[in-house]
């Protein structure tokens, strides 16, 4: 059964990384709901993701492994539902 | 070597500085990562490049090939050969695009490659500039890591992390694309370093004993062990440990079709080949194990069939360096993330002593009907040439020693079906992607990494036209690589399923061709044509005796069938001896 799931994720911050992630979710018809992207406040040469995505709960368990294996990927996590999408927006609006 | 593409600065009391191009800096890096061999095709965009190269004929041996597509598959037949990563130089705009196949088929089968492609100036970057295709977002899904080059100091760190990345892990292929700009830049001379680690990445999972031992656990407990051999073997240089943990476990060894050559056929343990078009005996017995236990491969849909009749009786065990393909089609009930040598290692030691006599026997039984119904007619025909005995006939006059390099369709199916393979890296050919026009270009990418080998590719008549250009490479290079092509006249693969599935509807599957040997002669490259059996084992030696490159056309039945074979979406347990009786 599809639902909402909260996609946390950190990465180098490179050209195409953006890309490279999308590519992942679109591959698999995975809907992205809402999105933002940053750069670390500390460090320009990381950043992340959060998004909010509908699929599920095996699809989610698939796109962790494949987000996993990209190169410039450091950390994947996933929450069930929207409520931590919207707490993690809120830690990186803080930090800026 | 002196840097050749140098400008000397002298300043009043400072010490001399050389600068290089950064053309030259990559050509010392892939120097340092002791590359020998390129294939290649130059253009305006990689230029300062083989300017560069030009000086490096002593270090660095380029093969021009006839079409990119030509060089990729080239270096994937040297990778897969050699062991090796292969490297490959192309320009910008069509000549990057033109790799994207043979990316797609190298991620998919990883297989280690480091393409260099040439980007038009950085400052035109975005303008749509002649030959300019965004490279990088094109490959992306096509490689395991690709990177945009624009300064000559940023080349040596791309180089070194691409052929650390193509290298390790899961295998696979990498792309680096260098602006003109960069190429042309000089910059200070400098000492390479290679790549031994990156911070986001983990390159090898490290073995953990709690996954062995429940491994270990299931397959001591088990009646009816069984296990699928695939590529990771051999990517992982484990030929040797599945060997043996077979031999202390006595349980039986079927291989994928990328698997083969990892176990030898003719070892008692050994149960036959898999997926659609594999032996009876090990499609019909994966739904009767009771542990089942893959090994560096995926659980492709064409080893599976349909999923949900697929071993559903059994548990499995997966081993594979690819968390990512660990429960993504079959769930398992134990496994090891971990490299296949090391997994085998640890699980030589886990696992007790056994034998399986009555379980290995059932399956030379099905193998045995499988003989009576289909191989023993295959072998003994009459009428036209089948493509089986031909391949049977390779197999017996090489002794199963030959590298065999297959493309797509029926020829590649016979040849997994009936070349006996003894050793790893034998057998080389697209699986996971399934490319027409692999075999050629591969086949002589192989035979230039391993000359010391017979190589020789298999190729349908479809197939062989895709990359029949690379006729001009073997002349040029004079390059010995035997190419037997098995000619129905057909893309046989497909019209066998338009008979079996489209009510024998020949919807543009049947091929008028050209002359074949004419073609090849005008090559320069020996030729001849079988159409008789009672010439085919003569012809077989006299192609395989050959000094140089040697064509040889077997004319076989046009409508031969391969079977078994599991038809689309049914499970492995309804494996097909033969046509049904309405097709």
């Amino acid at each position: 059964m599809k639902q909402d799931y909260t996609l946390e994720l950190e990465s180098d911050n490179n050209f195409s990384v953006l890309n490279r992630i999308i590519n992942i979710l679109n591959r698999r018809r995975v809907r992205i709901k809402k999105m933002m992207a940053h750069e670390n406040e500390s460090d320009f040469r990381r950043g992340g993701v959060i998004m909010l995505l509908h699929t599920t709960a095996d699809m989610m368990d698939r796109v962790k492994d494949q987000l996993e294996k990209l190169i410039e990927v450091d950390k994947v996590a996933f929450y069930e539902g929207s409520g931590k999408y919207v707490d993690l927006i809120e830690q990186v609006v803080d930090v800026d | 070597m002196d840097a050749l593409l140098t400008k000397t600065e002298s300043k009043t009391a400072a010490p001399v500085k050389k600068q290089i191009t950064g053309a030259e800096v990559l050509l010392r890096c892939l120097v340092a990562e002791n590359v020998k061999t390129i294939f290649g095709y130059p253009g305006g965009a990689i230029m300062p490049v083989y300017d560069a190269l030009y000086h490096y004929a002593d270090q660095l041996e380029h093969l021009l090939v006839r079409h990119e597509q030509g060089a990729i598959h080239a270096a994937q037949g040297f990778a897969r050969a050699t062991g090796k990563t292969g490297v490959v130089f192309a320009t910008s705009g069509p000549g990057a695009t033109n790799l994207v196949t043979g990316l797609a088929d190298a991620l998919i089968d990883s297989t280690p490659l480091v393409c260099i492609t040439g980007q038009v100036f950085a400052h035109l970057l975005g303008t749509d500039a002649f030959q300019e295709v965004d490279v990088i977002n094109t490959t992306l899904p096509a490689t395991k890591w690709n990177v945009q080059v624009a300064e000559a100091k940023d080349i040596p760190n791309a180089v070194a992390k691409a052929f650390y990345i193509a290298k390790t892990g899961r295998q696979g292929p990498v792309l680096i694309d260098i602006t003109k700009n960069a190429q042309n830049e000089l910059i200070d001379e400098f000492e390479y370093k290679s790549c031994e680690k990156i911070r986001t990445y983990r390159a090898k999972p490290e073995l953990q004993q709690t996954q062995v031992q429940a491994a270990a656990q299931l397959i001591n407990n088990a009646k009816r062990p069984y296990i699928l051999a695939g590529q990771g073997i051999l990517l992982s240089e484990a030929s040797a440990e599945l060997k043996a943990f077979s031999e202390k476990t006595g349980i039986p060894v079927a291989c994928t079709l990328l698997g083969l050559g990892c176990f030898p056929t003719d070892h008692p343990n050994y149960v036959g080949f898999l997926g659609m078009h594999g032996n009876y005996g090990p499609n019909i017995l994966t739904n009767e194990c009771d542990v089942l236990i893959g090994i560096g491969m995926r659980f492709d849909d064409r080893v599976t069939g349909n999923v949900s009749k697929y071993a559903k009786q059994a548990k499995v065990v997966h081993i594979d360096i690819d968390k990512a393909e660990i429960n993504k089609i079959i769930k398992t009930e134990a496994f090891v993330h971990a490299d296949a040598k090391e997994a085998l290692k640890a699980l030589t030691v886990a696992c007790n002593k056994n034998t399986h006599a009555e379980w290995i026997d059932k399956f030379t039984k099905l193998n045995g009907t499988e003989y009576e119904k289909v191989i023993h007619h295959e072998f003994n025909a009459t009428g036209e040439i089948k493509m089986a005995e031909v391949i049977h006939q390779l197999s017996n006059l090489t002794k199963g020693e030959a590298v065999v390099v297959t493309d797509v369709g029926q020829h590649q199916m016979v040849t997994s079906r009936y070349y006996k393979l003894k050793n790893p890296r034998t057998h080389i050919t697209s699986g996971g992607a399934g490319t027409m026009g692999f075999s050629l270009p591969a086949a002589m990418g192989a035979k230039v990494g391993v000359p010391e080998k017979q190589v020789v590719a298999v190729i349908g008549d479809g197939g062989y036209q895709m990359t029949v250009q690379e006729l001009g490479t073997i002349m040029q290079y004079k390059i010995p690589v035997k190419i037997l092509v098995l000619n129905n006249n057909f893309l046989g693969m497909v019209r066998q399923w338009q008979q079996l599935f489209h009510g024998k509807r020949y919807s543009f599957t049947e091929m008028e061709n050209p002359d074949f040997v004419k073609l090849a002669q005008a090559y320069n490259i020996n030729a001849a044509k079988v159409e008789k059996r009672e010439d085919l084992k003569s012809a077989i030696q006299t192609m395989l005796d050959s000094k140089t490159s040697y064509f040889l056309e077997v004319v076989v039945g046009k409508e031969d069938n391969v079977f078994p074979m599991v038809p689309a979406g049914a499970g492995v347990g309804d494996v097909l001896l033969e046509a049904p009786a309405n097709r």
